[in-house]
């Protein structure tokens, strides 16, 4: 970024709302901004909004010289099947590997099931005769294809997909198939499982690989109404998009990798939890972030958030890195119900955003958990979204009476309080499952928490789970944006091939490490990263021979394998309770990540209030009984201020509560930080 | 159940519930990223559950519904016959697989651990792996022609593992010196141990904060719950006496000879009573269960026509009455082999589905393909090196009144994932030459039944011993409501270009290099008239080839 172009904006768009960080190197400022999102064509609502922010915040479009853009674009074209109708070509005789997928039942005792989503159908699948074997030999070569280009010209194909059975060991097959198919069907996007997941078990990499090609002409698409946006009114920055994994990636690789997106909307509020660890000087932060129907949990742990190498979109496998999430159905607007069996129960099922909490009068009409917060008085029924929405407390009393006291002879502020309790506990079991699966202990971290809900629970959910402080940071509703306004520029490259982790083959790995490096050092400059800019982190998938699951360790500096074998024994013991230093270990996966670091312009520090005003109070219920709380504005605190729990803050989109036996200051860069004082 | 303990609301017991099924869930979590062999940790055959401190199951994970309600009968006869209460101490691992001692088949280890709390016992832990070899007559221990147990592998009584903290090493040493993979077998059980560890620390996490106490007592309420949930379910279906029959084809020995799995069901207010006295004596091969197995099929299959928020626990088989007189293939009497012991449960579940169908016919779906299609390839290398691969294949699940049968979908008692073609050939000398569906293979109907598939090996190694044990061959997945049975099964074999058929009980069958062995598995039936089916379906499965 230039001083000619000082201003770098992140934008991230979601369902209903565009937001927006903006940075503006001239006095260091971030500023927050929020405009509809235009879901016909997302492009138009981002110039809105940049256009509506370059007026308040004073910049000129010809100042901004770099856009970060995440998007749940290639997401919300998965969830609404609004795909590209492609075909897949894949080894004779295995056609029907992605509509039989990896069997296992999620609902055992269901009765009437749905399939697993398929999002090929099979006569839309081509074999194609031809062997790999799984160390890279050719068993039969690829035979004629022109009867099979024949059909393809008939089936004409918007994208197609070619996966052969072990490509990750010999891609040579599917290079040929993809060159005749240029030839035979010009300009139609071919995916090939070589490149978009080299990795070994067919069916999820099929699944990546058909994700991906479906997506490209949806992703294209859009990325074409974007760049044709540039030069309106000297609007010219260069652009980035966020990738799943946390990193920023060109256009171009967005355009060919678009299934690289997936998880583009969620990883930019870890990467917000990965930056505001450092600012904060807190190396271990779980970050949640709880909206009207979900509840994101993910983990930073020594400043650096966890990443995986496959998760899931609508029960369809996608095996790329990402930023490691577990995501439950809670949030605002989750259902309270109470079922047959008496017992009470909270989400799943929501009433999302249409109709929504019956405090919103806009026709629901079963209790939600914002109701509860309602009913109880931690919702300021005159104040929500800043005063913007009147809510309708006799109608959530009213529900919550009738559809859950009754039920459970209790009165209504007990239901109520029940419902945020039964919800409490669900997100801590969440949260701890997260920390769970690596081996680590909740009271070791301080909870992050955002969203426009986050701050309803937080303290609770801490307390549940024997977490002593609460990190709130400002804008919490538009965090995401603001992870992305300091991200890098990430590639991942991946190799499946297993060495056995002896000395015997250091040679052959440390080969096969260096022509990595080579690679991913090539795909920087491609990028136009200067040299001093370039970082390249590579890691290995390691296992006890026999295993199935691989844990990710960090290459060591030292050529020899000892310090890899001691790292991956220590990781296992953390995670698994144990380690089997005296059995063997094999490498499956060589990975690199390829960074291109952007510079990072200094951030001015938020300045808190002079002048504060004493805080409000209202009658809120707790335990059987109301009491007066003291309610403080967000905006007005100062850094002398002192929070005694039981209490409640307010901001325009977020409302917190601050629990008895906490309290809660603001810190210097603007979170309010809560401790626990009193067991 | 204390006095003193503070009133547990419903908001505690949802919360304790909730802590409980995170528990089993840590577990699984556990196992799956630890575990060796590729069918624990590919074809995930195995399960984890919470017990009460008198064995009665609390929570469950999401696996093997034919493992998960047999854990508390297995428990409870471990308690009551072999290991009495007194003699659980902290730090204790007990682990058995003899069937005649509460297990299913020999195969499946067992392991339970108790969590003690303030000096008092408040809970078990347990786990239930499916290995992949225990000795006996075949590679895979899934021998389809033994007579008696003892040939049937190495059968563990209940034994501590661990006693007190401590490695029990000679039983270690003995179950190493008795198996074909040790390594696998021994880094699964390694699995197995450190999951009830976990799940050990998250019940003591949760007894230090509600104390021992409420966590009694909240177990009972759960129990309670669950109970009241089947009850109301069972008071929904009209009373009656449903009566239904299906078959398996035979036990591998006497050849063609059915086997009869009939099933009494009484429906009298909020109780069911099943009688199973018309069931056929034991057989002489392995296709026997012990009651474990068939207590787990009989309630499985009343669990799922219950609300879909009940609670899954033991409370749900409390209104169930089960009458199996010992003698019979759903109760056999030592030491009849029990191997294929899964093939008896598949079978009773579709013969209550028959008998539920005429009383809740709007929820039950034709039956699925009933039968786990258990392959094993030993392959040895001209050098000598032995390696197995046990595979668990499946069928098609059968229609249901309001949709089609779901094409190769994990139904019934088991839940198992495919082993990846990938995977097997970077690891065996065994090439995959097909995977596909099994056109024509589900049953006629308003709603088509699901297809079933199709997988061809290749044996790329000198010599190969392969052991099949299956069903269905020759009695097939029944359609309901005049829609049509789907197709039988097939095995074949094909050496230089001639087909000829496998038997489908079949003990190491001598294998040569180039052989190709074909399994086509079952589908669904159909529900209703054939007639009845939309045009639009019917031209649909003929682009799709499905028909």
């Amino acid at each position: 970024m230039s001083v000619a172009q000082p201003v770098r904006i992140a934008v991230d768009i979601g369902g209903t709302f565009t937001d927006f960080q903006i940075l503006d190197q001239r006095h260091g400022r971030v500023m927050a901004w929020k405009a509809p999102t235009t879901p016909a064509d997302p492009s138009e609502g981002l110039m809105t909004g940049i256009r509506q922010a370059a007026g308040r915040f004073g910049f000129a479009l010809a100042d901004v010289g770099l856009l970060l853009h995440g998007t749940t674009i290639a997401t919300n074209a998965v969830l609404e099947r609004k795909l590209a109708a492609g075909v897949l070509l894949t080894t004779a005789g295995f056609e029907d590997v992605l509509e039989i997928t990896r069997h296992v039942r999620r609902d055992i005792y269901g009765l009437a099931p749905d399939p697993f989503p398929c999002l090929i159908d099979r006569d839309r699948r081509f074999g194609v005769a031809e062997r790999m074997r799984a160390d890279g030999s050719v068993e039969a070569p690829l035979g004629d294809l022109s009867r099979l280009m024949e059909r393809l010209r008939e089936a004409a194909p918007e994208a197609i997909a070619i996966g052969l059975l072990h490509a990750y060991a010999n891609p040579a097959h599917e290079r040929a198939l993809r060159d005749a198919v240029a030839a035979a069907l010009p300009g139609v996007p071919v995916s090939l499982s070589s490149d978009i997941s080299p990795e070994i078990r067919e069916y999820e990499r099929l699944s990546t690989t058909v994700l991906n090609a479906l997506l490209m002409p949806v992703v294209q698409r859009y990325l074409a109404k974007l760049e044709a946006r540039l030069g309106e009114d000297g609007f010219r920055p260069r652009i980035f998009l966020v990738q799943s994994n946390g990193g920023m990636c060109s256009l171009a690789r967005a355009a060919e990798q678009p299934a690289r997106l997936l998880l583009s909307g969620p990883s930019g509020g870890a990467l917000a939890a990965e930056r505001l660890s450092r600012r904060l000087g807190r190396p271990n932060l779980v970050a949640v972030d709880m909206g009207g129907t979900s509840f994101d949990v993910s983990v930073v742990q020594d400043h650096v958030i966890g990443l995986v190498t496959q998760g899931e979109v609508d029960r369809l496998p996608v095996r790329l890195p990402m930023v490691e999430m577990r995501t439950i159905g809670a949030g605002g607007g989750s259902i309270a119900s109470v079922d047959a069996a008496g017992r009470l129960t909270a989400g799943p099922r929501s009433a999302g955003a249409r109709p929504g909490p019956v405090c919103y009068a806009r026709g629901g009409v079963e209790p939600t958990v914002t109701d509860a917060n309602a009913v109880l008085g931690r919702l300021d029924p005159d104040f929500f979204l800043g005063g913007a929405m009147a809510l309708d407390l006799a109608g959530a009393r009213d529900a919550m009476a009738t559809r859950i006291g009754a039920k459970l002879a209790l009165s209504t502020e007990a239901a109520a309080e029940g419902v945020l309790r039964v919800t409490n506990a669900q997100l801590a079991a969440a949260v701890r499952l997260s920390l769970f699966e690596k081996g680590l202990d909740p009271r070791a971290f301080s909870l992050l928490s955002f969203g426009g809900a986050g701050g309803l629970h937080a303290t609770e959910v801490a307390d549940e789970l024997g977490i002593t402080e609460v990190v709130l940071p400002r804008e919490p509703g538009t965090l995401s944006a603001y992870g992305i306004l300091f991200s890098d520029l990430v590639q991942d490259i991946a190799r499946s091939r297993l060495y056995r982790a002896e000395d015997s083959h250091a040679a052959a790995l440390a080969e096969a490490v260096a022509g990595l490096r080579a690679e991913a050092d090539a795909r920087l400059a491609a990028d136009g990263v200067p040299d001093s800019q370039r970082a390249v982190e590579v890691s290995a998938d390691l296992r006890y021979r026999g295993q199935a699951f691989e844990l990710l360790v960090p290459w060591p500096e030292a050529p020899a394998l000892a310090p890899l074998l001691a790292r991956f024994h220590a990781t296992h013991r953390a995670r698994f309770s144990y380690a089997a230093e005296g059995d063997p270990v094999e490498i499956v996966t060589l990975r690199a990540a390829a960074i291109g670091r952007l510079d990072k312009p200094e951030e001015a520090v938020a300045t808190p209030a002079e002048s504060g005003t004493a805080p409000g109070s209202r009658q809120v219920w707790q335990g059987g009984a109301a009491t007066a709380w003291p309610v403080w504005r967000r905006e007005r605190l100062r850094l002398s201020d002192t929070i005694e729990g039981p209490a409640i803050i307010e901001e325009a989109f977020a409302t917190h509560v601050i629990a008895a036996g906490w309290r809660a200051a603001l810190d210097p860069e603007g979170a309010i930080i809560a401790r626990r004082i009193a067991a | 159940m204390s006095t003193l303990a503070p009133p547990l609301g419903p908001i505690e017991i949802e919360v304790i519930r909730n802590a409980l099924t995170a528990a089993a869930a840590e577990m699984d979590i556990t196992i799956w990223r630890t575990s060796r062999s590729t069918i624990v940790r590919e074809l995930l055959d195995y399960s984890t559950a919470v017990f009460d401190s008198e064995g009665q199951n609390l929570a469950q994970s999401a696996r093997i519904p034919g493992h998960l309600n047999s854990m508390t009968h297995a428990l409870r006869a471990l308690l009551a016959d072999h290991v009495p209460p007194e003699q659980w101490h902290e730090g204790d691992v007990v682990i058995f697989n003899d069937p005649y001692c509460g297990g299913q088949h020999l195969p499946d280890i067992l392991a339970f651990k108790p969590v003690f709390h303030g000096g008092a016992r408040i809970a078990f832990v347990g786990t239930l792996c499916h290995h992949i070899d225990v000795g006996g007559l075949v590679a895979g221990s899934y021998a389809a022609k033994a007579t008696e147990i003892f040939q049937e592998g190495l059968r563990i009584p209940p034994v501590k593992l661990i006693d007190r903290g401590v490695r029990n090493e000679g039983i270690w040493a003995m179950i190493r010196q008795n198996i074909r993979k040790p390594d696998l077998l021994l880094g699964d059980l390694s699995s197995q141990l450190a999951s009830l560890e976990v799940g050990a620390a998250a019940l003591t996490r949760l007894a230090n904060r509600f104390g021992a106490a409420a966590m009694i007592e909240a177990g009972a309420r759960i129990l309670d719950m669950s109970e009241a949930g089947m009850r109301a379910a069972i008071g929904r279906m009209p009373d009656g006496t449903y009566e239904f029959e299906d078959f398996l084809d035979d036990d591998g020995i006497e050849l063609g000879k059915r086997i009869r799995l009939h099933v009494r069901l009484e429906i009298e207010g909020e109780t069911a009573r099943v009688d199973l006295s018309g069931c056929s004596p034991q057989v002489a091969g392995p296709t026997n269960a012990t009651l474990a197995s068939t207590n787990a099929a009989v309630m499985f299959a009343l669990m799922c026509c219950a609300d879909a928020s009940l609670h899954m626990s033991a409370g749900c088989y409390r209104p169930i009455s089960v009458t199996a007189p010992e003698g019979l293939v759903v109760n056999a009497r030592h030491p009849a082999p029990v191997a294929h012991r899964i093939a008896v449960s598949h079978r009773l579940l579709n013969a209550m589905n028959g008998a539920l169908h005429q009383a809740v016919p709007d929820l039950i779906p034709a039956a699925y393909y009933g039968n786990s299609y258990v392959t094993t390839f030993q392959t040895v290398k001209d050098g000598g090196q032995r390696d197995v691969l046990v595979e668990i294949e499946i069928g098609g699940s059968g229609a249901h009144p309001a949709k089609d049968g779901v094409n190769a979908y994990a139904s019934g008692m088991h839940n198992n994932s495919n082993i990846p073609i990938e995977m097997i050939e970077a690891q065996l000398p065994l090439t995959v030459l097909r995977y596909a569906l099994r056109d024509g293979s589900g049953g006629a109907g308003m709603r088509r039944g699901g297809l079933g598939l199709v997988r061809e090996w290749r044996i790329d190694s000198a010599h190969c011993f392969f052991t099949a044990n299956m069903d269905r061959f020759d009695h097939a997945p029944y359609g309901l409501a005049g829609g049509g049975p789907a197709a039988t099964g097939a095995l074949v074999l094909r050496r230089e270009g001639a087909e000829s058929p496998i038997p489908p009980k079949t003990d190491n069958l001598k294998l040569q290099q180039g052989d190709v062995v074909r399994l086509e598995t079952s589908g669904g039936g159909g529900f209703g008239p054939p007639a009845d089916r939309a045009p639009e379906a019917t031209e649909r499965d003929t682009r799709m080839g499905y028909a």
